[in-house]
């Protein structure tokens, strides 16, 4: 067997390029499952210099626990874990109500049959340790684009009877103007974005308040009851903004007709 | 100039080699990662040659494998290099290539010495 040895000894090594990637068009909340911790905070720290927000399990299993009362925008995922392997929490993912949810692996298995078995079983792409740091965020945010709960800054939506500007940061209703609080707006642009997705407390509260705001479940319930009320989410409206018990929220169109992903609009 | 060290084998000064100190520059905002990961992998050596010892290839396997998946990341390919062929000796049960290869690990480890700019 090969050892591996040192090319030169006096040879000064220079770390990747860690030239700053662009802004993200939005920010994420991404699940890392990685049992080795070095690489989670490497990986945590090249996210969140990007802009992104991060959440770490060291385990399979405690993520599977965390979906069932939280939700995230996009999965980094590791194939070989202590509990279960990757390849197992990817079908238990792509089998639960969150079966939609992005997943990136990121592994040290490079082998081609590894590769086409975790893409045939419902990962969105798969990416080889040791990872470079641009390709890994280049990546994550093209599986963001390709999705449906894509989002981006400068858009205008159109909605039903709703326009939202979020350059202007105005929402109207039957052309009306609609008065809401930044938090509101902000609150009703999470929503109005991810129509039929169940979105975790914890998920809202990040979005709308920050990943460090303290906010109680009640202030959370306030808001929503108040843009529920001003926006009129209502069934009588062909919406409903339902409540999920230990959950979250989830905002539902009621008319089957209307297409679920929102209809954007250049300025 | 050239650093000299002298290689930790515990074997009596005349034996020790002289090799030269190996300098690696990281990105300043990395420093507290890359020194939680270098202490780390200096605890997995131990772990490593304590597993050796006791013929515990499964827990080398799994050190070489994290070894390869994260050392280039922190900007030491040759980590990378050392953790992949660890593996492949773990799964092959070969105890000679895994003693040379730990020994060639802990005089990489022994011989760096990592600047922040």
């Amino acid at each position: 067997m090969n050892s591996a040895t040192l090319k030169d000894p006096e040879v000064k090594t220079a770390t990747p390029s860690h030239t700053a990637p662009a802004a993200p068009a939005t920010t994420m909340r991404v699940a890392i499952v990685e049992d080795d911790p070095s690489q989670a905070e490497l990986l945590t720290h090249w996210l969140e210099l990007a802009g992104h927000r991060c959440h770490h399990f060291d385990r399979g299993e405690a993520l599977i626990r965390a979906l069932d009362q939280e939700s995230f925008d996009i999965l980094v995922l590791d194939w070989n874990l202590p509990d279960i392997s990757g390849v197992d929490v990817l079908k238990r993912i792509r089998a639960s109500q969150q079966s939609g949810l992005p997943i990136l692996f990121v592994t040290a298995r490079n082998r081609e049959d590894d590769v086409v078995m975790a893409l045939r079983q419902g990962a969105d792409d798969y990416m080889v340790k040791p990872v470079r740091r641009l390709e890994l965020i280049a990546r994550l945010e093209a599986i963001a684009r390709r999705g449906k709960h894509r989002a981006e800054q400068q858009e205008i939506l159109e909605l039903d009877v709703y326009r939202v500007d979020c350059q202007t940061r105005t929402v109207m209703r039957e052309d009306r103007v609609v008065e809401l609080t930044a938090k509101d707006f902000d609150l009703s642009v999470l929503f109005l974005r991810n129509i039929g997705r169940l979105l975790s407390r914890g998920h809202i509260r990040e979005t709308v308040w920050g990943p460090n705001a303290v906010v109680t479940s009640r202030t959370l319930d306030t808001h929503v009851s108040r843009i529920r009320n001003k926006l009129g989410l209502t069934p009588e409206n062909g919406w409903r903004l339902a409540a999920v018990y230990r959950y979250g929220y989830r905002l539902e169109q009621l008319d089957a007709a209307v297409p679920r992903t929102p209809r954007t609009a250049e300025r | 100039m050239t650093n000299l060290i002298r290689v930790g084998t515990g074997e009596s000064s005349e034996r020790a080699s002289v090799l030269p100190v190996l300098t690696v520059r990281v990105d300043k905002d990395l420093e507290t990662l890359v020194n939680k990961f270098l202490a780390r992998k200096r605890e997995d050596l131990d772990r490593a040659h304590a597993a050796l010892a006791i013929r515990d290839f499964e827990t080398i396997r799994r050190i070489g494998h994290d070894l390869k998946g994260a050392g280039e990341g922190f900007g030491f390919p040759e980590l990378s290099a050392f953790g992949a062929v660890l593996e492949q000796a773990a799964i092959a049960r070969n105890e000679r290539a895994l003693k040379e290869q730990l020994a060639a690990v802990e005089q990489f480890l022994s011989r760096l010495r990592v600047t922040f700019r």
